[in-house]
């Protein structure tokens, strides 16, 4: 029988917490969770047929949420949804040829868990902010008095919104940077995009021990009081989903 | 997302769920490509790296630009040549009925091509 896994978890040794947890809470499609284990990890699966297993959102969010449930006592490696092996004895196999680099992974996300922080701003506003202030700056040059032919227009027109560009972008550099130290004083380790969307101007992943929830809380508020015209919105806690650096053999 | 995992939100749900989405459509916006859109998946493949050296060597002409090393006569050629190129764009654009929007592709873990 094909087995869906949902997580690797760290049970050095004793799965018997890990069984007592799994007896009270249900795989997809209602199927039984159980156990593949070996020395000191274990896989989470349950049995699945691969031509009944319904991909939707529905069912992401199921899987999801025993990841999340196994989260809360455990240190776990989530699995990406969907994965599926052939039988125990595959699975077993698995866990083998990756045991050095999983033992790494649950070592470095062992009692963290994942946050999410996004900084929206309103690029209008800012961008309005941004011109207004360079417009109290000397102007390009364009040498005035001699005139000028369309194509030169054209060119001092591209410089200028090169320029605002360059200003915007060193402006949220300026923020992202801010931000990023605060957070390093957290002793976290994060990951962030920047400029995901237009008003996305940075989207952050962070993995910090599970007692340090308030001080990153209170650290968001205070980037908040700083930057008033940019929305800040903090969650969590999630399985540690950002930061499993492993290639499974 | 659940309420209880928000920690910490100045706006409202209704904002958040907004930019959720704005997100969630940059992250679909990948080059689809299949044998009944070959044509049009092909032409926005291409005009979206051409637009991309577009954008790069007008960078690259605004920087020499900035330093103020050209003279008139380099900044009139400049000028006509950016110009001509960005109205070409246009034209190839309409062709195809593309807009800037669909001019991008997203990278997966690299993030946005432009």
């Amino acid at each position: 029988m094909e087995m869906m896994i949902y997580s690797i978890v760290s049970v050095k040794k004793n799965t018997k917490k890990l069984d007592a947890l799994l007896a009270g809470i249900k795989g997809l499609s209602n199927t039984d969770l159980y156990v593949v284990t070996l020395d000191e990890i274990a896989a989470v699966v349950s049995d699945v047929n691969r031509a009944d297993l319904i991909v939707d959102k529905s069912s992401a969010i199921e899987y999801a949420g025993v990841i999340e449930t196994l989260a809360q006592q455990f240190t776990l490696l989530p699995v990406r949804y969907g994965s599926v092996m052939e039988s125990t004895d595959t699975t077993k196999k698995m866990l083998e040829r990756n045991y050095n680099e999983i033992q790494c992974n649950l070592l470095k996300v062992e009692n963290k868990v994942e946050y999410g922080l996004k900084v929206f701003c309103d690029s209008e506003k800012l961008k309005t902010e941004l011109k207004d202030k360079s417009e109290t700056e000397p102007a390009i040059e364009l040498e005035q008095g001699i005139e000028k032919s369309i194509y030169s227009k054209y060119l001092y027109k591209k410089l200028k919104e090169h320029r605002f560009e360059e200003s915007l972008l060193a402006h949220i550099d300026a923020i992202i940077q801010n931000i990023t130290t605060h957070l390093a004083q957290l002793n976290s380790i994060h990951r962030f995009k920047k400029m995901v969307t237009e008003t996305t101007i940075i989207d952050v992943v962070i993995l910090l021990k599970k007692n340090e929830k308030e001080g990153l809380i209170q650290a968001v508020k205070e980037l908040q009081i700083q930057y008033t015209g940019l929305k800040f919105v903090l969650t969590g806690q999630w399985p540690p989903y950002n930061f499993v650096d492993i290639t499974i053999k | 997302m659940s309420e209880n995992k928000i920690l910490f939100n100045t706006g409202s749900l209704d904002e958040i769920s907004e930019e959720m989405a704005k997100l969630a459509s940059k992250e679909e916006s990948r080059l689809e490509l299949s044998p009944e859109n070959a044509d049009s998946g092909l032409a926005k493949l291409v005009l979206t790296i051409v637009e991309l050296i577009r954008k790069l060597v007008e960078k690259q002409a605004m920087r020499r630009v900035d330093g103020g090393s050209l003279t008139e006569e380099e900044i009139e050629r400049l000028g006509e040549t950016l110009m001509k190129l960005e109205m070409k764009m246009e034209e190839l654009k309409k062709h195809f009925n593309l807009t800037d929007r669909d001019l991008n592709i997203n990278l997966g873990p690299l993030g946005n091509l432009m």
